[in-house]
């Protein structure tokens, strides 16, 4: 209890006494150096609510890991499923990146939330490269961009190229006739000789990498199946149901979108939370150790108080009696 | 020799094993396919997909999409499928009778097609279970 006082008495004068090296006690308490020796210490209380705060944040982060580590769970079993949509399609149609046009138009598949490390920004730089690669002479490529991250990075440089924005894709859970409205939509605004949907591709819980898929329009599957490139194969398959061969192309390629797209989507939400469960997961270790070099200085300073006060307790003591 | 079928749905893989023939349901018309089929890429209409397997027929309700059939493979993607043993008689009737109801009321281009449509899927369904059984 005295001592308690007697400490109380301590914190209560040192402001007074030595101003000056408090506040470089306390600039160093932040920069986590040794405090200097011989100074009234600082407040445990600092260091105290310092620690507090730390371990909220640890707590916040770890709930947030296990939040995306379920949603995660929940996720991916779909996005496999709709993983063998599209093959048909790149089997009878091809997939080639390389074929040169004069309209492209750029789908950047993004998240709304943040907090989940670096894919959106791995997307728009891809998108960017893109654009610049696509933006020649007579070569010009829009963007339609889904997702909230993407739109604010896009939009703050290439405002005039974006055709349409879509944010809150995940309001509801994701299903196809929704992602099949979204690309009627897309469709509609704008006209196209390539689409080139990128996105993060979820290949395990540890990497997502930015992929690039390609749908070609009606016009260009045409023309370079008469070329005779990959897309070659079309022409071994008669083509039936349907008025005339290029209405049929037509419906194919639109439903090729529209799958490409569901599971570009569906993709991205996995990396979205994979990405997130790392990034929390990192934090919380971060958290962790932080924690734990807090602890080493309050303790120190705690002692270093004691100390302090024991010796003017004893010094004061001996000057009475002596 | 037979016939490998997969019909795939955006959710789900609805059928993925072999049959013995199928007959299926396009915009002009039903085609039969057997094994060594010339190779086709067709539109599948909303309707019925029979498939065979040995002497016994089965029904699928599909709700448009595409086909591609060739050297004995055959993929369906559809927007939506249901096996006929998977569909409840009474909840098809029932849907039937509303997409009829919603029809007689549909006003303007826009409602009167989406009602069109609800319609032949009803009926799809419904004729899915009635060839059963």
């Amino acid at each position: 209890m005295a001592m308690a006082a007697l400490r109380r008495e301590g914190r209560r004068l040192a402001p007074l006494i030595s101003p000056q090296p408090i506040t470089a006690a306390r600039s160093s308490l932040i920069s986590e150096e040794q405090v200097p020796v011989g100074v009234r210490s600082i407040s445990t209380q600092v260091v105290r609510n310092r620690m507090k705060s730390v371990k909220n944040i640890q707590k916040i982060t770890k709930a947030m890991k296990m939040v995306a580590a379920s949603k995660l769970r929940a996720i991916q079993t779909r996005a496999e499923n709709s993983r063998g949509l599209w093959q048909p399609f790149t089997a009878l149609l091809g997939d080639t990146p390389s074929v040169d046009v004069k309209k492209n138009v750029i789908i950047t598949v993004s998240s709304d939330k943040g907090l989940c490390g670096g894919i959106n920004s791995t997307a728009v730089k891809v998108s960017r490269a893109l654009h610049k690669l696509n933006s020649g002479p007579d070569k010009e490529s829009k963007y339609a961009i889904l997702g909230e991250k993407a739109k604010a990075q896009l939009v703050r440089d290439s405002k005039k190229e974006i055709v349409i924005s879509i944010t809150e894709l995940q309001k509801n859970p994701l299903n196809y006739t929704q992602v099949s409205v979204l690309a009627d939509d897309t469709l509609k605004n704008v006209e196209y000789d390539a689409l080139r949907i990128i996105f993060n591709k979820f290949n395990s819980v540890v990497s997502f990498l930015p992929t690039l898929s390609t749908v070609l329009s009606p016009e260009i599957v045409e023309r370079e199946a008469e070329a005779g490139g990959k897309i070659g194969d079309l022409d071994s398959y008669e083509i039936e149901g349907g008025e005339t061969k290029s209405e049929v192309l037509q419906n194919l390629v639109e439903f090729q979108f529209s799958c490409v797209l569901f599971n570009a989507v569906l993709e991205n939400a996995c990396s979205e939370q994979g990405a997130r469960m790392s990034a929390m997961d990192s934090s919380s270790r971060n958290a962790g150790d932080m924690l734990d070099r807090l602890t080493l200085t309050y303790n120190r300073t705690r002692q270093a108080s004691i100390t302090t006060e024991l010796i003017e307790i004893i010094s004061g003591a001996a000057a009475l009696e002596g | 020799m037979t016939l490998n079928l997969c019909v795939l749905t955006p959710n789900r893989i609805v059928w993925d094993s072999e049959v013995t023939e199928i007959i299926l349901s396009t915009n002009s018309g039903q085609i039969g396919v057997l094994p060594n089929h010339a190779p086709i890429a067709t539109a599948v209409d909303i309707g019925i997909l029979r498939i065979r397997l040995k002497d016994q027929w089965l029904t699928m309700a599909l709700m448009g999409g595409f086909a591609r059939i060739g050297n004995n493979e055959i993929t369906v993607l559809v927007n939506d499928a249901e096996k006929g043993s998977d569909i409840d008689p009474q909840e098809a009737q029932q849907t039937l009778e509303i997409a009829e109801a919603n029809l007689s009321k549909a006003e303007g281009k826009r409602q009167t097609i989406e009602a069109n449509l609800a319609l032949r899927r009803a009926r799809t369904r419904v004729e899915a279970i009635n060839t059963i059984s």
